[in-house]
């Protein structure tokens, strides 16, 4: 007798539930205190399907044939998720079947909470990822791809020289005396679309738009990747500025007029700032490029030094003259423009 | 010479106390409080359980700072069906009290999420 009372105790006690059924009339033979404690309706001889409602006949049919089955227990106002084993047993003859339950609940608790919060890492990862494109967007604005990548793999940026580049430098005549200047939402508007324009210029012939202040356009070639026609590059980009204004204003309200000075030379890049920081470039090229600008005439570009040797073969260069600028003395410089298209070098 | 650009780092009570896998088991106690409690527990009778923990889960990870942020609209928005009084929020505040206490927070970590909890108190209580 002893060894049957440890057994019955032993099954009445565990955490698992424990139910025997009558293999034919699917009666309630025996139940452990852990099973009556989620289903308190079940005694012996009670049918299965009155105490667990998820167990009807066909889903205990079903339940048979593949050993297992999920059931529901609502205990207070919490829904225990039961996973139960269903196996065939005999004794004394008769035919019966073990219910075996485990209370995987706390289990599908978790996953339910691991879920929700994979759910919420995804979301605020994809915002991340939209907002780290936007402001890389803002940062290729303010400095060179390669530059921004350095400060993204290092967080810092190392000044770097960059010899020798061309430096283009466009301003506009007369701005603040234009009909635009009045209504600051029409300057800005007008010098966003002829910003974007230069870029779109620059970016074709090599040109790395570096900053504008107000209506000062500053660009070079050969930044930041060495380029042998920086020359080349920056004047076929100033011409072609020249030429996009002239077409623009001939069908807008407002008309544009810019010089342009360009210098050769070498120049320093570096990002200048922490907490409000810019990508500037200096040196004495981009201060003679000011000064040349300065000396133009609307609609004009100037050039000067080696610049003119080696644009007179696919540009006009007119008015070669010595001016004395300051900071540079005595500078031989000329007038450049675009020759006519068929006698234009590609 | 390099021109360093600082970046300023604070770290949210959510990673402090070692986010999703040690808090885990206070969202937990906490989902199991609010369902024993009388006053907050018939809220949740007929509430489908996968729901019930997804909100909870997102409480504590907005309360902690963790990743996921309600605008105070969205917030009102999602609460005002539920009527909810004063009464139950107190409730709310006391057990997420109990529940901190006994996972071990420090207290001035406590008093800040309870904070952030009153903070939105307006938007909650709709009566």
């Amino acid at each position: 007798m002893f060894p049957e009372t440890l057994s019955t105790r032993l099954l009445k006690s565990i955490g698992v539930g424990l139910c025997l059924l009558d293999s034919a009339s699917h009666r309630i033979l025996f139940c452990n205190r852990t099973f009556q404690g989620w289903f308190p309706d079940a005694a012996p001889e009670s049918p299965v399907a009155a105490v667990v409602e998820s167990l009807g006949p066909e889903a205990m049919e079903d339940a048979i044939a593949s050993g297992q089955v999920e059931i529901r227990a609502k205990v207070r106002r919490r829904t225990l998720i039961l996973e139960a084993r269903v196996d065939r047993a005999e004794h004394d003859g008769r035919q019966m079947l073990i219910l075996e339950c485990q209370n995987v609940s706390r289990l599908r608790e978790t996953e339910a909470m691991i879920d929700s919060y994979a759910a919420m890492v995804d979301r605020r990862t994809r915002d991340l990822e939209r907002e780290k494109v936007q402001v890389e967007k803002l940062l290729l604005n303010i400095m060179p791809r390669t530059v921004y990548e350095e400060y993204r793999s290092f967080g810092s940026v190392a000044p770097r020289l960059f010899e020798p580049v061309s430096v283009l430098m466009l301003d506009f005549v007369g701005f603040t005396d234009m009909a635009a200047a009045a209504d600051p939402t029409v300057t800005v508007a007008e010098l966003n679309d002829l910003f974007t324009a230069f870029d779109r210029i620059g970016e074709m012939h090599g040109c790395e738009r570096i900053k504008t202040i107000g209506d000062c356009y500053l660009a070079v070639a050969g930044l930041p990747h060495p380029n042998p026609d920086h020359m080349l590059s920056a004047a076929r980009c100033a011409a072609k500025m020249v030429r996009y204004l002239e077409h623009r204003n001939r069908t807008h309200q407002h008309k544009w007029q810019a010089r342009i000075g360009l210098a050769s030379g070498s120049v320093v890049g570096s990002v200048v700032g922490i907490q409000k920081y810019i990508y500037d470039v200096f040196g004495p090229a981009v201060n003679l490029a000011a000064r040349l600008q300065d000396i133009s005439e609307p609609m004009e570009i100037t050039v000067s030094g080696p610049m003119i040797r080696e644009l007179e073969q696919e540009f006009d260069l007119a008015c070669l003259r010595t001016e004395t600028l300051r900071g540079f003395g005595d500078t031989q410089i000329a007038t450049m423009s675009d020759r006519a298209p068929t006698a234009a070098v590609a | 010479m390099t021109t360093a650009v600082t970046r300023s780092r604070s770290l949210p009570l959510f990673e402090k106390y070692g986010g999703i896998r040690m808090l885990r088991n206070v969202i937990m106690d906490f989902y199991d409080r609010v369902l024993d409690s009388d006053t907050l527990g018939p809220y949740f009778d007929d509430v489908d359980m996968t729901r019930l923990i997804d909100h909870q889960t997102k409480f504590f990870a907005m309360m902690m700072g963790g990743p996921v942020d309600f605008s105070d609209d969205r917030l009102a928005r999602a609460h005002a069906s539920m009527a909810i009084t004063h009464a139950e929020f107190d409730e709310i505040a006391a057990l997420l009290t109990e529940t901190l206490t006994a996972a071990g927070l420090e207290p001035v970590d406590i008093v800040t999420i309870l904070t952030s909890v009153e903070r939105r108190r307006s938007v909650i209580v709709r009566r």
